[in-house]
């Protein structure tokens, strides 16, 4: 099935997408190419930034339109940048602080002897640490405490080139480049060594710094040997220079500390912070892009579970998040002509035929139509259809409508969350959860919507109140709102005792209940519970109807392909792209990528195929140890079978010498050493 | 100062030491020749460079201290000593003089040393002092440093080179007869004990001035005898131990417990009777040394008796990997503790059922440990070894010895199946990783993904996905390419830092697993993996 997707999309998006080609060189061999005049660059930047997005609607689509496309995206994504950046740099601030305090409190003496070392475990979020470094550096710069030297395990080699960077890295650090080389050259006595941590002594003393802070990016990558020998250089000089060091952790500190050596341990001393992990920060990100007071664009169910599952599962930073974020709003605005409806700039005499035409096809235009005529307005329908002016029109118009409606779903998902957060249901929920729910259109029959309603009629009067205060802005605006809200309040004013009220709902209320049932006696709940369980009753019934109403199915909507981006596929392509299973069939269909000369499609090996083609497709059918003669006669035989006596021998074994050392190339077949006249397999289908 | 004077000076400060500074305060005196080499050794920690340091300093000798740990090369070392022999006499604006500054090989270094001190006033003292400080650990050392570097007293008349090793020299290791040696051996018993109490004791609030000089030297000697004594630990580590326990050790008196046995005050042995488990649990802590350190907050206050192991700021052993990369890890366990040719009996859903794959497995281990248990016996009959567990034990573990594993490897064709020992911490951790080729991983993978893909046809693209994630893995080092962990030594390297960056893998090559079982085994439970139920002889 995948085989049908792909093909079918090759056919639809035309020439542009064309993944295979024939090559063909533009001058025989021999001659010159002709010399090549020099272009002004600037004349093609210009002509290059105009078309940065391509005419859609099979080339028909008009300047002014792309533009609308680009600019939409353009401002779009830079505010949705912007709050990214903000979430990022807030998120790990309270470390940073400790940290700080920690550098800044620490030295050697307060540690006898130890060098002081911030542990800092960051889990799989590890472009983290990155941030908090230079955030560090920028403080410690900026109050001329020191600064703070970055390693990364490329930069150490040897223990030579590391020592090299790091003094390089902390004179640059506040000197720059050439205050660099000036402090090389520019000093009396001989030429030190580059390596020599006598220039680093030098710099600390007449910079007067107190702190150094070398920071161990990934310190798993490290060579254990040259870390161990750094680390006993680096104390044997803390009388002199006045190293804290910093290790950033994505394992455990328990195996930091068992891959060194105990005298080298015994020269560290320090404490130990923690980074939260990557998907909390994903959460937040999320939150801040979807749920949005102005939001104007969302992206759906599909996408945000591919996010989400490659931000729990895998190794993925808050950065790569973004990124794919970004792509994801790239091929909406770049690929779909209804992106122009979202631009500020659009209005009615912006319209044009093709666009309308394109409306017309949309599903959700078809659904809609259908919707007005059984609500009998066939005028409308009619007019609809025949004008464009009008169509224009009232699509500006529902994109606005959907658009509210989609910010109802979240502040409604927001609201849940929330809810069930201080409700202290068992079920953890998070924003994702909720999230992915909702786009699908879930979320109203699933078991949170269970937990929270059955939650919110055991309330009692104090958790109430809270609970109140979370509810959506659409929802308290209500006038039936405000009624329960100004007779809740009443009741609670008459109200004296200390206890908070129950309603009957409540379990402390119902064992009452049942007693008093085998007394056969009413139940003698108070005058103020029987009240304050129908304040209960209208807060159920009224939360009920509200989300109901807010949590439509987004994909209900009319132009939800407009605002909404719930494509899978290019996403998922291009971020977890797939070498391997193409190469695999490639090699074992090859007619799936190239064009087949012979009418009838063959599933069998021919000779029409690659030599590699057939040599695999060979190799497929054998086991662990091949014999080369063998494969060699059922690679002759293909050949054989088709030409017959035509078949040159000598030409089938060059291709045969071929296929073999390219499958060799490809890592699918290595000489085996058990016996010689064999060849070992080394690779398996379908992995 | 006399030599004659300068022990009983310095033996105010360094106690235990008066006969090696006596004989390098007369080898190095001002009155007589002094040897052209002197060799000082001893195990580290135990004064040496202070000793020396101090001697000089009180003799008024020129000298000059060169310190090999800094040096990075060769060449390094010998330009630092040229420039701190310059700095000593004063003659470091000279410096263009002397070969401008650069040294590159022993044989300049001789000339332009003796040209230096040919250069130094005849009037002042006749001797220089060249200390080379633990230049048997000199990076990048020529073989021929030591030698040449004894030879250069030989050569320049008014220079003494003193070397100062931490390990033992071998005979005429500088290839002279007759060069000195000094020896500082470890501290006794009783040198120990008078150095920590030399100093007082530490302080501790309320607690009055007498009770320390009676109780104290008592305690001293308890944990040498201990603690200090059987690990062979030094000085540092024995004061830092009773700077640490002192405070808890007295914590009775402090705290206003009334002695035991109607007696009025606290002696000795009843804090030590009191406190017996604090030498056993915060003594044996108190070896260890840990990075991250409990603060020392935590024991003035009130629970102090009880050893607080969980402390909270302590982090948790156990990694936190996100899903995908867990499971990577623990089929690379597997793949790295079963042997390859179980693979069908372990893995295989082809041939039947899972249940009687399962049983396949079962057997299989039930034999192994029939076979183990059968290899323990012989060995019980025939040594009579009285350590083996009595048969009243709810179950009998088997011993794992080196035999057992031996015979188990020669006659069974599991070899990692070291027998019902306890859960997976017992085979698999004795028994080292063997490496396996990528394609097994991803097999294996297949094997025991816990939520395998509905369509299995739809999941071709797992083993691309498990490619990008076992580089990260590999970057933490948790899964390493095979054929640098056999250089790597004791930690299980990657092939040193140059390739660290490296990840062109052969088509064959092999990886291995670089982590323990236990907390493999911890990290898959979390993701809904049972590793015990896959590894051979891991249930029971």
């Amino acid at each position: 099935m995948e085989l049908d997707t792909e093909t079918q999309g090759v056919a639809k998006d035309g020439s542009n997408t064309q993944g295979v080609y024939i090559y063909q060189p533009a001058k025989p061999h021999g001659e010159r190419p002709s010399k090549r005049r020099k272009v002004q660059p600037e004349n093609k930047e210009q002509k290059t930034e105009s078309h940065l997005f391509v005419p859609l609607l099979d080339g028909e689509e008009n300047e002014s339109s792309i533009e609308l496309r680009y600019n939409a995206y353009q401002q779009l994504w830079s505010t949705q940048e912007k709050k990214i950046q903000e979430t990022l740099n807030d998120v790990d601030s309270e470390v940073l602080e400790n940290v700080l305090s920690f550098v800044r409190s620490t030295s050697h003496q307060t540690y006898d002897g130890c060098i002081p070392t911030a542990l800092i475990t960051v889990g799989s979020n590890v472009s983290s640490l990155g941030r908090l470094l230079s955030k560090l550096n920028d403080q410690l710069t900026a109050s001329e405490e020191g600064g703070v030297v970055i390693l990364e395990s490329g930069d150490a080699p040897n223990l030579k080139a590391t020592l090299k960077n790091i003094i390089r890295a902390a004179i640059t650090n506040t000197e720059g480049n050439d205050g660099y080389q000036k402090f090389l050259t520019d000093r009396e006595g001989p030429r030190l060594l580059g390596y020599d941590l006598d220039l680093l002594g030098d710099y600390v003393k007449r910079k007067g710094a107190k702190k150094l802070v070398v920071a161990f990016r990934d310190s798993e990558a490290f060579d254990p040997n040259i870390l161990i020998d750094l680390l006993s250089l680096l104390s044997s000089w803390l009388d002199r220079i006045p190293f804290t060091l910093l290790f950033g952790i994505s394992t455990s500190v328990e195996l930091f500390e068992g891959r060194l050596p105990r005298s080298s341990v015994a020269l560290l001393r320090g404490r130990y912070f923690e980074i939260h992990g990557a998907s909390n920060c994903v959460d937040r990100m999320y939150e801040r892009l979807q749920a949005d007071q102005n939001g104007r664009f969302w992206l759906g169910r599909n996408i945000t579970g591919v996010l989400f599952e490659k931000s729990n599962d895998y190794f993925q930073t808050p950065e790569a998040f973004s990124r794919t974020v970004k792509y994801a709003y790239m091929t909406h605005f770049f690929a779909n002509p209804l992106a122009m409806l979202l631009s500020d700039e659009v209005s009615v005499n912006r319209q044009q035929v093709k666009l309308c035409e394109a409306i017309r096809n949309l599903p959700s235009f078809r659904r809609f139509c259908e919707h007005l005529l059984d609500d009998a307005s066939p005028e409308q329908v009619h007019s609809l259809l025949e004008n464009d002016e009008f169509l224009f029109q009232q699509s500006l118009k529902y994109i606005e409508i959907g658009q509210q409606q989609m910010r109802g779903i979240f502040k409604a998902v927001k609201a849940i969350h929330l809810c069930l957060k201080g409700m202290d249901v068992r079920k953890k929920s998070t924003m994702s959860d909720l999230s992915i729910r909702a786009l699908s259109g879930e979320l109203q029959d699933s078991t949170y919507m269970d937990d929270l309603l059955r939650g919110l009629k055991t309330l009692n009067s104090s958790m109430l109140k809270e609970f109140l205060s979370f509810m959506p802005q659409d929802l308290t605006n209500c006038p039936e709102f405000q009624e329960i809200k100004s007779d809740f309040k009443a009741l609670l004013q008459t109200y004296q005792g200390t206890e908070p009220l129950r309603s009957e709902y409540d379990s402390h209320n119902s064992v009452v209940q049942q007693r008093v049932k085998l007394s056969r006696g009413k139940a003698k709940l108070p005058q103020q519970n029987i009240e304050y369980t129908k304040v209960i009753d209208r807060v159920h019934a009224l939360s009920e109807r509200y989300f109901v109403e807010t949590l439509v199915r987004p994909q209900e909507l009319f132009l939800h392909e407009a605002f909404l981006l719930d494509m899978k596929n290019p996403l998922k392509e291009t971020f977890s792209p797939r070498p391997r299973f193409a190469i695999e069939r490639a090699l074992a269909s090859p007619f799936d990528y190239l064009i087949s000369m012979s009418d009838r499609t063959e599933a069998k090996i021919s000779a029409r195929q690659p030599a590699t083609a057939i040599l695999y497709q060979l190799y497929l059918e054998s086991g662990a140890l091949v014999n080369v003669y063998d494969l060699w006669q059922a690679f002759y035989a293909v050949f054989e079978s088709e030409q017959g006596n035509a078949c040159d021998e000598r030409m089938t074994m060059t291709l045969f010498y071929r296929a073999v050392s390219e499958l060799k190339a490809l890592g699918m077949l290595k000489s085996s050493r058990k016996k010689v006249d064999h060849a070992a397999k080394s690779a398996w289908i379908g992995l | 100062m006399l030599p004659v004077e300068i022990p009983r000076l310095l033996s105010q400060h360094w106690p235990c030491r008066e006969l090696q500074t006596r004989q390098i305060a007369s080898l190095l005196g001002p009155l007589g020749p002094s040897p052209a080499t002197l060799v000082v050794h001893g195990i580290s920690a135990t004064c040496k460079s202070t000793i020396v340091r101090a001697v000089l300093s009180a003799l008024e000798v020129p000298h000059a201290i060169v310190r090999s740990t800094e040096c990075i090369t060769g060449r390094h070392l010998l330009t630092k000593i040229l420039w701190a022999t310059l700095e000593a006499l004063g003659k470091r604006d000279d410096w263009e003089k002397y070969g401008k500054g650069r040294c590159e090989h022993v044989s300049t270094l001789a000339v332009l040393l003796s040209e230096c001190l040919a250069s130094m006033p005849r009037n002042a003292a006749e001797k220089f002092v060249l200390v080379l400080d633990g230049i048997d650990k000199q990076r990048e050392a020529p073989q021929t440093l030591l030698s040449a570097l004894a030879r250069l007293g030989e050569i320049i008349p008014r220079l003494s080179v003193v070397l100062i090793l931490s390990a033992t020299p071998r005979p005429l290791f500088l290839q002279t007869a007759g060069v000195p040696h000094i020896i500082f051996p470890p501290y006794t018993r009783n040198e120990a004990i008078t150095i920590i109490l030399n100093s007082r004791p530490p302080p501790v609030a309320c607690l009055s001035d007498e009770i320390p000089p009676n109780i104290y030297p008592h305690f001293v000697s308890a944990i040498y005898d201990s603690l200090v004594g059987p690990t062979a630990s030094s000085i540092p580590t024995f004061r830092s131990i009773c700077e640490k326990l002192w405070p808890q050790f007295v914590f009775p008196i402090t705290n206003g417990e009334t002695p035991p046995g109607g007696n009025e005050e606290w002696d000795f042995s009843r804090l030590l009777l009191k406190n017996r488990g604090l030498f056993r649990h915060h003594g044996e802590a108190a070896l260890v040394h840990h990075i991250v350190t409990e603060e020392p907050e935590s024991f003035t206050n009130g629970s102090v008796s009880k050893p607080t192991l969980s402390v909270v700021s302590t982090p948790s052993p156990l990694p936190s990997l996100p899903y995908f990369p867990t499971l990577i890890l623990t089929s690379a366990y597997l793949a790295s503790h079963i042997p390859q040719r179980l693979d069908t009996i372990f893995f295989s859903k082809f041939s039947s059922s899972s249940l009687s794959a399962r049983n396949k497995r079962a057997h299989h281990r039930r034999r192994l440990k029939l076979l183990s248990k059968a290899q323990a016996e012989d060995a019980r009959t025939t040594s009579n070894d009285p350590s083996t567990p009595s048969k009243k034990g709810k179950r009998q573990k088997t011993r794992i010895t080196k035999s057992t594993l031996e015979s188990a490897f020669a006659t069974s064709s599991a070899t990692t199946s070291a027998a019902g020992a306890t859960g997976i911490t017992g085979p698999s951790t004795i028994l080292t990783a063997r490496p396996f080729p990528l394609e097994r991983l991803i097999a294996i993978y297949h094997a025991i993904d816990p939520n395998p893909p509905a369509n299995p046809i739809l999941q071709a693209a797992v083993s691309d996905a498990i490619y990008a994630e076992l580089a990260t893995l590999r970057r933490l080092r948790l899964v390493v390419p095979a054929a640098g962990r056999e250089s790597g030594g004791r930690m299980g390297l990657g092939s040193g830092g140059l390739n660290s960056g490296n990840t062109t893998s052969d088509a064959g090559e092999r990886w291995c697993v670089n982590v323990s079982g236990d907390w493999i085994g911890e990290m898959a439970k979390g993701i809904g993996v049972e590793v015990g139920e896959w590894l051979a002889g891991g249930l029971d």
